[in-house]
């Protein structure tokens, strides 16, 4: 089974790096939380490995193959998806059109409309229409619809309320209990701990610790250091 | 009066042709081509050439002149793909104004700076109305222009291609990361407006000033009427090129008002920029 | 007072110089290469003006010759009535001309995007150009020549007048780039909200460049006929337009010796091309070609002749100066009450309450999406349809724009880079200052901040030490209050601290009142006597540093700790 692979990755991004040396492992079946602070470069990493932002050294696989020189649309026909910060959904097209930029089949809309059935009442007007839950909703079962094998989710919640954001959870939990590998920037840290396996702390742009979700939720200590400075 | 109204229109509809061509761009690619004219009548030029050089007949020489027109833009949506992918639209557009000068220049160089002997595709009126002769030429051009909006309409409202097209413009990132191909598609519609450019100017360039300076200048009206619409609206940007047109053609009647046709589209220009730039708005960008 | 006088005193000698060479080529050159030369003089100039709007101004204008048209029409008509004053009153009076037809068509191109522009003038030049053939220009069909100005009736002396027209037009426009205008010019370049955000405003910084470019044209024009004696619309078309445009752009022509070695291309390409027997057209494909090429690749002729080699300068960490005398915080200076934005459906603030004390720092801080960002646009005044109340010193912003209120002496920083590389680190604090500042003064305060040397070009500093530059801009026009977008944001995070303990004593030395965007919380711990919290676009929690930071809601909120219904 193909996981994916970052190897000591690298970001530049205007002056100098926003992400240094960066590692980390998804494996099919598993959510991992990736958290840290605000400007601690989670965005960056996302974008890098799925070729928003170019790597400056390192490498991205999935399995044998290397990602790192591929364009946007060659990682995603690897099985690699994006799901960007803020609702990225096509404003102008209409739900049902939002679905069918990725689903192969009419099954396959269906499929991922029964995840969310308020959307299908809905599949007819344009996503600009939705409120903010509707709409993050559309942006999910687009990915879903893809079927990636590799899901990078940033911060789903963004703007959201938070009753909203939790019964998104365990739509994103059963995704990955059917076989997919997740990699989750979540700014409501313990909820996203909660479903996750793995956990990723970043700050400053590097990985200040990496083990079990279950063991960081329980040892609070690593995300204060990470989160409210070292003088905390 | 009407005669003159009527005879604008065919200017008219190659106005609103090139007007859906204008506006297609700067949705689909963000991009105000100004070399959209001239490609055309590259295209159509060529066709003169083959038909007085080669002695190729009429038709496949108008096939070739279409073909090069769209091949042309092909080309320069190559280059404004791969090297101005990221830019904003000024810079792309400042790329389409340098190529406006090339395309004049080599036309000279391999054509001359006089009209072409153009033998006309179309002649002859289509029928009367009122004792007002409607030409042929007329009855083509603003059946194409709305033949076109309308097709255009359908590709992008109807068919999964328009689809992607649409997520493409609205959201170029996130549409590549759902694995849309960006680059392709949009050379595509960069060869597409090219063809449909020049079609239009074969049809209409036999009957009107063909010098390349006036063809290639083509797309200030026609900016006009795409302004009309926002560089959005197909419906309005093809009202607004018959429109211009058919005002052209009735100050045309008149002698006092000679000068003031030339300044029409740009006057039509300042005065739907002042309306729609009423407010101040703040760029998020800039 | 010598620094002073050499920065003026090296363009004087360089435009002696220029009259010297201009002299020595007028008697050594034959005929034909004055002649020439003349048609390359009066092509910098237009060129110059194009630098101007398109190099400084980043705005593209396709009718460069339509305006030379206006200044050779002037100049022809007056000549025809014979009108007092003579050659160079006319010449003066052309470039006038230029200018205010250039005011006419940029005014509606006022808030305009570039592209915009662009199409209103290459409407102007396409309406033109059949018009001018259609009417001819004064004088042409009864053959009634412009008469050079008295001293300068032969080909050498008139090449030496437009010599030292052109030189003049180069001081001038030297002068122009050194002052507020040229700065604002770059700075509406790079940032249209950055401009606005220093008081300058957009539409006159737009205006001005067009005008000035406009009437650099109308003398070109001008000089046109006195040269050839009876102006031709020939002289003017289009594409010849659009290939000074290309030009312009491929030499980077905002810089005064690209200007002259663009005119100098204008003139040689051609002749160049005659001489090898190639048809002259093909100047022209060359001049698209390398105009693309130059576009494309985001360069120019300037930028490659003076690309300098080196590293980015990052900012100085030096020791922070001890703390001044501490100043008493006083009553609030900004208060907000019941403000709300919405985008759409998404509530972005909702009825959200502030007080920022005299000579306080303020901390807003909240989780990301929180509406940090949409608070500082709201209060700055960029994004005008908020609902609720903002006073400063007791009066309402309502309605204000945010150049009004920068005037006002509200002033912001921005979370992105928004400072013009064109300037030096001087130029730019002084623009952003909006007031006379001594040399002592700007490099007292830029090495507080441990930013780069005032000469420095902040085309070489690095992201970092330009939001730093920024701030010391902003606090040098010593404004009431100063909204900071996560200022540090640019920095290494070790050096985070020693600029929170330099903000600290902002307010002490600059006598300003500081409201602080920040997500390191270090940081806001080091300099913030009291601290808003945003959560959702609600304040969630406000008051002294130690009790906001204790409190637990407020924790949690910061941790992504929310605990759900």
């Amino acid at each position: 089974m193909n996981t994916l692979r970052v190897n000591g990755v690298t970001v530049a991004r205007g002056a100098g790096p926003v992400i240094r040396d960066v590692s980390l492992e998804l494996v099919p079946g598993r959510i991992t939380a990736l958290v840290g602070p605000n400007g601690a470069g989670k965005t960056s990493l996302l974008e890098a490995i799925s070729g928003v932002l170019p790597i400056a050294s390192g490498s991205v696989h999935i399995g044998p193959h290397d990602l790192t020189r591929q364009s946007r649309v060659g990682r995603f026909r690897r099985g690699l998806a994006h799901i960007e910060q803020g609702r990225a959904v096509f404003g102008g097209l209409t739900v049902l059109e939002n679905l069918r930029l990725t689903a192969r089949t009419g099954e396959q809309v269906d499929q991922v409309l029964a995840l969310f059935p308020e959307l299908a009442k809905r599949a007819d007007s344009p996503a600009a229409l939705l409120s903010g839950g509707e709409q993050q909703m559309v942006v999910l079962a687009r990915a879903f619809a893809a079927n990636p094998a590799f899901l990078l989710i940033d911060e789903m919640s963004l703007g959201l309320a938070p009753v909203v954001f939790t019964r998104l959870l365990p739509v994103v939990s059963r995704f990955a209990a059917e076989g997919a590998a997740i990699l989750l920037v979540e700014q409501f840290t313990h909820l996203a701990l909660g479903i996750a396996q793995d956990a990723v702390v970043v700050s400053s742009g590097r990985v200040t610790h990496q083990g079990p979700a279950p063991d960081l939720l329980a040892s609070p200590a690593t995300l204060h250091t990470a989160y409210l400075g070292e003088s905390r | 009066m009407l005669q003159g109204a009527l005879a604008g229109l065919a200017a008219g509809g190659l106005y609103a042709v090139l007007a859906v061509c204008l506006t297609l761009m700067s949705r689909l690619v963000r991009v105000v081509n100004f070399a959209q004219a001239a490609t055309g009548m590259v295209g159509s030029y060529l066709a003169v050439w083959l038909v007085v050089h080669t002695g190729l007949p009429e038709w496949a020489a108008t096939l070739g002149g279409i073909l090069l027109g769209a091949g042309l833009s092909a080309g320069l949506g190559w280059i404004v793909c791969t090297w101005l992918a990221e830019t904003d639209t000024g810079t792309r557009s400042a790329v389409t104004a340098a190529v406006l000068l090339l395309l004049i220049s080599l036309s000279f160089i391999l054509f001359g700076n006089k009209p072409q002997p153009f033998r006309p595709v179309l002649a002859g009126p289509a029928f009367q109305v009122g004792g007002v002769v409607v030409s042929q030429v007329t009855v083509a051009t603003v059946g194409l222009a709305v033949l076109v909006a309308l097709a255009c309409r359908l590709l992008l409202g109807r068919t999964a291609v328009g689809v992607r097209l649409r997520a493409l413009s609205e959201r170029p990132t996130t549409a590549e990361l759902l694995g849309i191909p960006a680059k392709p598609l949009s050379i595509a519609v960069w060869a597409g407006t090219g063809l449909v450019a020049t079609l239009a100017i074969s049809v209409v360039a036999p009957s009107q000033s063909n010098d390349p300076t006036s063809l290639a200048m083509l797309v200030v009206p026609a900016s006009a009427a795409a302004l009309l619409g926002g560089f959005r609206r197909l419906d309005l940007a093809v009202g607004g090129g018959l429109v211009l047109g058919v005002v052209e053609g009735a100050v045309a009647q008149s002698d006092h008002l000679s000068l003031v046709r030339y300044f029409l589209p740009l006057l039509f220009i300042v005065a739907l920029l002042l309306w729609s730039q009423r407010k101040e708005v703040w760029d998020a960008a800039r | 007072m010598p620094r002073v006088d050499r920065r003026f005193a090296l363009p004087l000698l360089l435009a002696v110089l220029a009259l010297v060479l201009g002299w020595g080529l007028s008697v050594g050159l034959s005929g034909y290469f004055v002649y020439l030369g003349m048609s390359a003089v009066v092509a910098c100039v237009a060129i110059l003006g194009l630098g101007v709007v398109t190099g400084s101004a980043g705005m593209i204008s396709l009718c460069q010759l339509t305006f030379g048209a206006v200044g050779a029409w002037v100049v022809s008509a007056l000549n025809l009535v014979d009108a007092p004053g003579g050659f160079l009153v006319w010449l003066l009076l052309g470039g006038l001309a230029a200018g205010v037809v250039g005011l006419v068509v940029g005014l509606p191109a006022l808030r305009l995007r570039g592209v915009n522009l662009a199409v209103v003038t290459l409407g102007l030049a396409a309406a033109a150009d059949v018009t001018l053939v259609q009417i001819q220009f004064p004088g042409a069909t009864e053959g009634v020549a412009v008469q050079r100005p008295g001293p300068f009736t032969s080909d050498r002396a008139y090449f030496l007048l437009c010599v030292i027209v052109l030189v003049l037009c180069c001081l001038a426009v030297h002068l122009l780039h050194r002052s507020r205008w040229g700065s604002a010019w770059k700075s509406v370049a790079f940032s249209e909200r950055a401009t606005a955000a220093a008081g300058a405003s957009v539409r006159t910084s737009k205006l001005t460049a067009f005008a000035v470019g406009a009437a650099l044209g109308g003398i070109s024009g001008g000089l046109v006929t006195g040269q050839v004696g009876l102006a031709f619309p020939a002289s003017f078309t289009t594409i010849q337009s659009l290939a000074l445009y290309v030009l312009a752009v491929m030499s980077g022509a905002h810089l005064i010796d690209m200007a002259v070695f663009g005119a100098v291309l204008w003139v040689a390409v051609p002749e160049l091309l005659k001489r090898w027997g190639v048809p002259q057209d093909w100047g022209f494909v060359v001049f698209g070609l390398f105009g693309v090429q130059a576009l494309a690749s985001g360069t120019n002729l300037g930028l490659l002749l003076r690309r300098r080699t080196g590293n980015e300068i990052a900012p100085v960490a030096a020791e922070v100066p001890p703390a001044p005398e501490p100043v008493p915080i006083g009553g609030p200076v900004l208060t907000v009450r019941g403000l709300s934005v919405h985008f759409g459906h998404v509530t972005a603030l909702s009825d959200v309450d502030l007080d920022l004390p005299e000579h306080g720092v303020l901390g807003v801080i909240g989780p990301n999406g929180a509406g940090k960002s949409t608070l500082i646009d709201v209060l700055s005044g960029f994004l005008p349809r908020a609902e609720g109340s903002v006073t400063l010193d007791g009066r309402s912003l309502a309605g204000l724009a945010p150049t009004r209120r920068a005037r006002l002496s509200l002033r912001r920083t921005f979370q992105q880079d928004r400072v013009p590389p064109g300037l030096t680190v001087a130029a730019y604090v002084r623009f952003v200052a909006r007031r006379r500042l001594r040399g002592e003064e700007i490099a007292e305060a830029l090495a507080f901040f441990g930013c780069p040397p005032a000469d420095t070009p902040l085309a070489r500093v690095d992201v970092g030490a330009r939001r730093l530059v920024e701030v010391v801009g902003h606090l040098l026009a010593r404004p009431r209050v100063l909204l900071l977008d996560e200022p540090a944001a640019g920095l290494p995070h070790e050096e985070h601290l020693a600029f929170g303990r330099r903000l600290r004593q902002v307010p002490a030395r600059f006598g300003v009142s500081v409201l602080l965007v920040e997500h390191d919380l270090d940081l806001v711990r080091a300099v913030c006597d009291t601290i808003t919290v945003l959560d959702f676009g609600r304040v969630l929690a406000s008051g002294p540093q130690a009790q906001v930071l204790a409190d637990p809601a407020v924790l949690k909120a910061y941790m992504g700790e929310t605990e759900l219904a």
